[in-house]
C-alpha cells in the first residue's frame, strides 16, 4: 500500500516537473523579441523602426513605456510594422542592438542613458543605420539623434507648487537609484522650493534630497517593493505632506504609504500624468512633472520615416513643451486661487532666462 | 548577534567531541570587535563632531499612551556613551582573558548603546522616530524571516535551498494573481502557499530524486521563477491591471491591550495576520526542530542520513516532505509582499530578499531564533540607511545602501566566524 502510493506520487511529481518544464519552455519562446511577425511584407514601405528597452522593460509604466507607446503610433501612421526587443540586463544592451541592425532595421530608437556605449558602437559600426538615443547626449555621430529632457525646469514648477500647497511646511521627495536623470527631477524641485521660500518669505523644508551636497533618499533600485514603501514611510515620519518619487513605479509603493499613514498626503507624479494612469488612487496626485517622451519619439519616427532625420539634438523644455507640470485635476480646489498665475510668471521667466533653473545633471546645451 | 555561545542543547554536538579533554582557548574576536565599535563611536563624537540637540520620538500622533521625546545633546550623549562602551569593551576583554565567554546580553546590551549613541551623532538637530524606525524593520524583515526559517527546515533535513528567492517570488506572484481574482486575500494566502510548495517540488524532485546538484537546481529554479513571473506578469496581468493585479491588502488587526503598549505595542502588535502567522511560524518551528520527533527524525537525516535509515526513518520521503514545508513558509513570505505590503505584483519584486535570507540562514547557524534575529538586524539595517536618508544625514547614497550589507558582513565575519552547517546537507542520499 505504501509502495503504490510513493509510485503514484513519484510519477505525479514526474509529470507535473514536466508541466513545468514545458510552461517554462513557453515562457521562453515568448519573451523571445515579440513583434517578429512582420510576415508577408505588408508594410506600406521598407522603412522599418525599431525599439530597446533598458533593462526595466517595456511595462515598467515609465520611460520605456511612453518611449515604446511613441514608437507605436509612429509605425501605426507610417503603416509599418516596428520591431521591440526588451532588455533583461545590462549585457543584453549591445546584443540586442546588433540583433535588430542585422534584421534589416534602418531606424532604431534606444531608450535610456545606460545603452549609450552600446549604441555608440553600433552606430559607428553601422553608419547606414540611424539610431535615436534617448536620455543621453554624449554621442556624437552623423546618424545618432540624441533626445534628453531638461526635467529640472518642470520639476522647478512642480517644487513650487509643493511648497504652496503644503501644510506642514516639508515636502519630501526619493528616487530608485542615483542616476542623473532621476536626480534633475530631485533638483529641480528642490530649487522649486527654495525659490517659493525665498520670494515668499517662507522656510519649506525638503526631505529626502540635499541638492548641495548630492545625497538624499534612494531604493536602491526601480522595483515597487516593501523597500520602496518604507522609504516613504520614512519621509512620512519626517512630516512631509507632499511625496515626489521619482523612479518608474516606485510610486506605487508610496501610494500604498500614503494610504497607510491615513494623513493627508499629496503626491507628485513623474514622466506622465499618474492622474490618468494610477487608476483608483489618483486623487492622491496635487500634479505631475511631464516628460513628452511619448509625442517626442512619434515625431522623430514619423519625420526619419519620410526621410527627413537629422542628428541634431533634441532637448525638451518648457519652451518647447518637451516638459512641463499636469494639470491639478482633484487639488484645483485646494491649491492657493493664485498660484496657477504665480506659475504661468515663473514659466515665462524660465523661458526668457530670467529664472534659471540648474541642475548638475541638466543637459547641457551644445 | 551571539557571540560564540555553547552548545546549547538543540544544537547538533559533534558525538566525537564529548567527553575529550578540551585545551582552555581564549577567544578575542568579540572584545576586539568591541574596541573597533567604542574607536568608530569616539571618531564620530570627537573628530566628525556635531552639537545641538536630537530628537528621539518615542510615539506616533495616534498612539493611545504617548511618552515624551527624548531631547538628547549630541555632545554630552557622545561622552555617556563612549564612557559606557568602553567600560563594556574592558569588561569584555576581562571575560575573554579568563577564557570566559562574553554573554548574550552583553552584545545586545554593547548594541543598543552604540546604536543609541550612533542615532543621536546622526540626527543633531534633527528628529528621528524611534516607532517609526522599529516599525519599518519589522516590516522589512518579515520575508527575510520566513524565507530564512523555510531555508532552515531546508538545509536541517539535508537539502540545500538556494530557491528562497525563487520561493518568495513564486508566493509573491500568485497570492497577487489569486486575490485579485477572488477579491479574498485570505485566498491569496493560500495560492502563496501553494505556489511556494510548486518550487518546492521542483527543487525536492531534482534533488532527491534525480540527484542533481542542489545549488545549481536552486540557482537554476531562482532563474526559472523570475523570468516566469516577468513572462506572465507583462501578458497576463499587465494586460488587464484591474483585474489580475489590485489584490485587496491584508488588514491591520490591533490585539487589544497589547498594542497600547508604548513603543513596541505598535511595532510587534498592531500589524496584519502575516506577520502573527510569522511569530507562530517562528514559534512553531523552534519547538517542532528541537523537542518533537518530527524535529529529532528531521535533524537525523539532515545529519547522518545513513544512521537515520539503519533505524527506519524513509530519508528521502522525508527529505521531500519537509523541503516541501519549507516551501509553503517561503512562499506565505512572498505574499509578504504583496498583500501585506504593497498590494500589486511587479517584476521582480523581491529584489534578492531570497538571498538576504539565505544568509541569514547560515548567520543564524541553522537554528530558527538565531536566523529570525538575524533577519531583523538586516531590516533594522535597512531601514536605518531609509531614516538616515530622509533626515539628510549628509552621508552618500550609495554608501547608505551599501548599510545593510556591510553591517550583514560584519556580523557575519565577526560574530559568528567559523560555522558548520547539518552534515548531510547538499549530500543527496543513495541508498545502498
Amino acid at each position: 500500500m505504501e509502495e503504490t502510493l510513493t509510485i503514484t506520487f513519484r510519477k505525479a511529481a514526474a509529470s507535473s516537473l514536466a508541466g513545468v518544464g514545458l510552461v517554462a519552455l513557453l515562457a521562453g519562446c515568448g519573451s523571445a523579441p515579440s513583434s517578429d511577425n512582420t510576415s508577408g511584407g505588408a508594410a506600406a514601405s521598407d522603412f522599418l523602426p525599431c525599439i530597446v528597452s533598458d533593462a526595466g522593460g517595456f511595462d515598467d509604466k515609465s520611460f520605456n513605456q511612453s518611449s515604446y507607446e511613441g514608437l507605436v503610433e509612429a509605425a501605426d501612421t507610417l503603416g509599418v510594422e516596428p520591431k521591440d526587443v526588451q532588455s533583461d540586463k545590462e549585457d543584453d544592451y549591445a546584443p540586442n542592438i546588433t540583433n535588430l541592425v542585422d534584421q534589416g532595421c534602418g531606424l532604431i530608437v534606444t531608450v535610456g542613458f545606460a545603452l549609450a556605449d552600446a549604441t555608440k558602437a553600433a552606430a559607428e559600426e553601422n553608419t547606414d543605420v540611424d539610431f535615436v538615443m534617448l536620455d543621453d547626449n554624449s554621442i556624437d555621430l552623423e546618424n545618432v539623434k540624441p533626445v534628453v529632457y531638461d526635467t529640472a525646469q518642470a520639476a522647478f514648477l512642480a517644487g513650487y507648487t509643493a511648497a504652496a500647497y503644503s501644510k506642514t511646511g516639508v515636502v519630501g521627495t526619493f528616487g530608485g537609484s542615483q542616476f542623473p536623470t532621476v536626480t534633475i527631477f530631485m533638483d529641480g524641485f528642490a530649487d522649486g522650493v527654495a525659490y517659493f521660500n525665498e520670494q515668499k518669505s517662507k522656510d519649506v523644508k525638503v526631505v529626502g534630497w540635499d541638492v548641495k551636497g548630492q545625497t538624499g533618499s534612494f531604493t536602491g533600485g526601480f522595483e515597487a517593493n516593501d523597500t520602496a514603501k518604507q522609504l516613504a514611510n520614512a519621509l512620512i515620519d519626517q512630516n512631509a505632506d507632499v511625496l515626489l518619487p521619482v523612479g518608474g513605479p516606485i510610486f506605487l509603493s508610496a501610494i500604498e504609504a500614503v494610504k497607510d499613514s491615513g494623513k493627508d498626503i499629496a503626491m507628485i507624479g513623474v514622466d506622465a500624468d499618474l492622474y490618468e494612469t494610477a487608476a483608483a488612487d489618483n486623487g492622491l496626485f496635487l500634479t505631475s512633472i511631464l516628460k513628452q517622451m511619448k509625442s517626442g519619439v512619434t515625431d522623430i519616427v514619423e519625420a526619419a520615416g519620410k526621410g527627413d532625420f537629422d542628428a541634431t539634438p533634441y532637448v525638451g523644455t518648457l519652451e518647447n513643451d518637451g516638459v512641463g507640470i499636469a494639470p491639478f485635476h482633484d487639488y484645483e480646489s485646494k491649491v492657493p486661487a493664485d498660484l496657477q498665475g504665480e506659475l504661468d510668471t515663473i514659466k515665462a521667466g524660465i523661458i526668457d532666462g530670467s529664472i534659471t533653473v540648474e541642475s548638475p545633471s541638466s543637459p547641457s546645451t551644445k | 548577534m551571539s557571540v560564540t555561545t555553547p552548545n546549547t542543547p538543540h544544537e547538533t554536538v559533534d558525538p566525537v567531541d564529548d567527553g575529550l579533554e578540551k585545551a582552555v582557548v581564549k577567544k578575542w574576536k568579540a572584545p576586539i570587535a568591541f574596541a573597533i565599535f567604542v574607536i568608530i563611536s569616539a571618531l564620530l563624537f570627537f573628530v566628525a563632531r556635531r552639537d545641538g540637540v536630537t530628537e528621539l520620538r518615542l510615539s506616533a500622533e495616534n498612539d493611545a499612551i504617548k511618552l515624551p521625546s527624548i531631547e538628547a545633546p549630541v555632545m554630552a550623549t557622545g561622552i555617556v556613551v563612549v564612557i559606557l562602551l568602553a567600560l563594556m569593551t574592558a569588561g569584555a576583554f576581562w571575560l575573554a582573558n579568563q577564557a570566559k565567554r562574553i554573554p548574550l546580553w552583553l552584545t545586545a546590551v554593547f548594541g543598543i548603546v552604540f546604536m543609541y549613541g550612533f542615532l543621536t551623532w546622526a540626527g543633531a538637530d534633527k528628529s528621528i522616530p524611534i516607532t517609526g524606525l522599529l516599525l519599518g524593520s519589522v516590516a522589512l524583515s518579515a520575508p527575510l524571516i520566513f524565507g530564512a526559517l523555510g531555508g532552515v527546515i531546508s538545509e536541517r533535513v539535508g537539502v540545500v535551498n538556494v530557491a528562497i528567492e525563487g520561493q518568495l517570488l513564486a508566493g509573491a506572484f500568485l497570492s497577487a494573481f489569486v486575490a485579485s481574482i477572488t477579491r479574498n486575500p485570505f485566498a491569496g494566502l493560500l495560492a502563496a502557499i501553494v505556489a511556494g510548495v510548486l518550487v518546492s517540488f521542483v527543487l525536492a524532485a531534482f534533488a532527491i530524486k534525480y540527484l542533481v546538484d542542489q545549488v545549481i537546481v536552486g540557482v537554476v529554479l531562482n532563474v526559472l521563477v523570475a523570468g516566469l513571473t516577468s513572462f506572465l506578469y507583462s501578458t497576463v496581468l499587465s494586460s488587464n491591471t484591474e483585474a489580475f493585479n489590485t489584490p485587496p491588502r491584508l488588514p491591520r488587526i490591533p490585539i487589544p491591550l497589547l498594542s497600547d503598549i508604548p513603543i513596541l505595542g505598535r511595532v510587534l502588535f498592531d500589524q496584519t495576520i502575516i506577520i502573527y502567522l510569522m511569530y507562530i511560524a517562528i514559534a512553531l518551528v523552534f519547538y517542532g526542530l528541537f523537542f518533537t520527533k518530527w524535529g529529532l527524525r528531521l535533524r537525523a537525516v539532515g545529519e547522518h542520513p545513513q544512521a537515520a535509515d539503519t533505524v527506519g526513518i524513509r530519508v528521502n520521503s522525508t527529505r521531500f516532505w519537509n523541503v516541501s514545508i519549507a516551501g509553503a513558509i517561503a512562499g506565505l513570505g512572498g505574499a509578504y509582499f504583496t498583500l501585506g505590503s504593497v498590494g500589486g505584483f511587479t517584476k521582480e519584486m523581491t529584489a534578492g530578499a531570497g538571498f538576504i535570507a539565505l544568509a541569514a540562514v547560515i548567520f543564524g547557524r541553522w537554528d530558527p531564533i538565531r536566523a529570525t534575529l538575524a533577519a531583523l538586524l538586516f531590516g533594522f539595517a535597512t531601514n536605518l540607511q531609509n531614516t538616515l536618508g530622509a533626515i539628510g544625514s549628509g552621508v552618500p547614497s550609495e554608501f547608505l545602501l551599501m548599510l545593510p550589507y556591510l553591517v550583514t558582513i560584519f556580523a557575519v565575519a565577526g560574530l559568528v566566524g567559523q560555522v558548520r552547517g547539518p552534515a548531510a546537507s547538499g549530500k543527496p542520499y543513495i541508498k545502498s
